[in-house]
Parts: C-alpha cells; sequence; structure tokens
C-alpha cells in the first residue's frame, strides 16, 4: 500500500529497514577487529569511577565489547530473519515469535553483562538499564506476538 | 477435544463426494478436509447451515459430544 502524502510503499519500507539491518551488521563486524582500539580509546578518555580500580580498564573494556558484540550479532541476524519472514508475508507464525524472544533475552544478557562490567565504571549502569528496560519492551511485545499467532491460528481453522 | 465431526458418515449416508459438498456448501475442498479430520477449531453457522441443508440433516447429526 502506498502512502498518499509521502509516497512511501510497504516494500520501500521494508528494503529500508533490511538495509539499516545490513547495515549495522557490518558495524557490529568491524566493531569486532577495532574492540581494543576503542577500548583504548575509552580508557584514555574515562574519568568514571567503579568498586573496583584497575590499571588495565582497556582489557576489560575490551572484554565487554566482545561479549555484547556476540549478542548484537545474534540479535540483528534475527532482525534479519524477522524481516525476510515479513516480505515472504509470513507474519504471524512460531519462527517470528521465537525470533523475537531471542532478541529479547540477547538484550537482557547485554544489560547484564553491562551491569557486571559496572563494577569497574558506574556509567555503564545507565547502558544496563537502557538494555533492561528495551529487553523488556522486547518480552511484551513477544507476548503480544504471541497471542496473535493463536489468534491467527484459531481464525484459519474456522470454516 | 470432546466434539467429534462425523461429517464423512453423513456424505456416505447421502452419497456425496466431497468436491461435491465443498462445492455446494461454497468453501474450498481443503477447509472441508479440515473439518472432515477434526482439526478445524471453529464452525461458522453459516457453515453449518449449508452444510445441512446440502445433507438434509440437524447439526446433531454431523457433530456429536463425546
Amino acid at each position: 500500500m502506498v502512502n498518499e502524502l509521502t509516497g512511501w510503499s510497504e516494500m520501500k519500507s521494508l528494503k529500508l529497514s533490511r538495509f539499516l539491518v545490513a547495515g549495522l551488521f557490518f558495524l557490529l563486524i568491524v566493531l569486532l577487529f577495532t574492540a581494543h582500539l576503542i577500548a583504548e580509546w575509552f580508557s584514555i578518555i574515562s574519568v568514571g569511577k567503579g568498586l573496583i580500580n584497575t590499571e588495565r580498564l582497556d582489557i576489560v573494556v575490551t572484554v565487554m565489547i566482545y561479549i555484547c558484540d556476540v549478542f548484537a550479532i545474534t540479535a540483528v541476524l534475527k532482525l534479519n530473519k524477522l524481516l525476510s519472514n515479513i516480505a515472504k508475508n509470513e507474519v504471524f507464525i512460531d519462527e517470528n515469535t521465537r525470533c523475537l524472544r531471542i532478541i529479547s533475552w540477547c538484550i537482557v544478557f547485554a544489560g547484564i553483562t553491562f551491569s557486571v562490567f559496572s563494577l569497574w565504571r558506574y556509567e555503564f549502569l545507565f547502558a544496563a538499564f537502557f538494555a533492561l528496560f528495551l529487553g523488556l519492551v522486547m518480552r511484551v511485545l513477544k507476548n503480544v506476538f504471541e497471542k496473535a499467532v493463536e489468534l491467527k491460528s484459531e481464525n484459519d481453522f474456522t470454516i | 477435544m470432546a466434539i467429534i465431526v462425523n461429517l464423512d458418515v453423513m456424505m456416505a449416508k447421502r452419497k456425496i463426494s466431497s468436491n461435491e459438498l465443498a462445492e455446494k456448501v461454497g468453501i474450498t475442498a481443503a477447509n472441508l478436509s479440515i473439518l472432515k479430520t477434526g482439526k478445524a477449531k471453529a464452525v461458522r453457522f453459516s457453515t453449518l447451515d449449508k452444510i445441512c441443508e446440502v445433507l438434509e440433516c440437524q447439526p446433531g447429526d454431523i457433530l456429536e459430544h463425546i
């Protein structure tokens, strides 16, 4: 369906989403190879405090980036799967609910990782809060989707 | 589920094929198959009405609670 005001169609919107997901995937792969550089830069500019004080903050941040990157790559791959299913007009299916559940858990685990690493720098608590909040939103979305799949199945089997 | 569909019994009594019944009722053969195999989760009154009309029977002849 084409929006009369913007001329923007559903397919274009889907293509844009897939393009952005592909871009994000590329950035996350780049992050895998540049994690140590970002960690070094962070340890130089960071002036915050934490419960644990260490001279080698760059190692701690590198480990944190690697762990979170794995969760982020998994979530992005599932996002891509979700978008490809939507493009095939397979929206309310069990596989999509499973994708949303995995994405939600990935975000929650990233939040827990940030919480653990906030022992070295308290500022990571902000990232942990936002990640846990987003994980909760995704979980509720997954619950809604699960119910929608059930309703669709009921509708499909009503003769 | 405690409801069983005895549509095939009634169809045999009336000597009507699945395709013919589906056509007369106005549903697809695939949907009729879902109904016959007991996979259906609900039946519309309008569909039941049509089936009873075509098979000249009562809803109780098609549906049974066990």
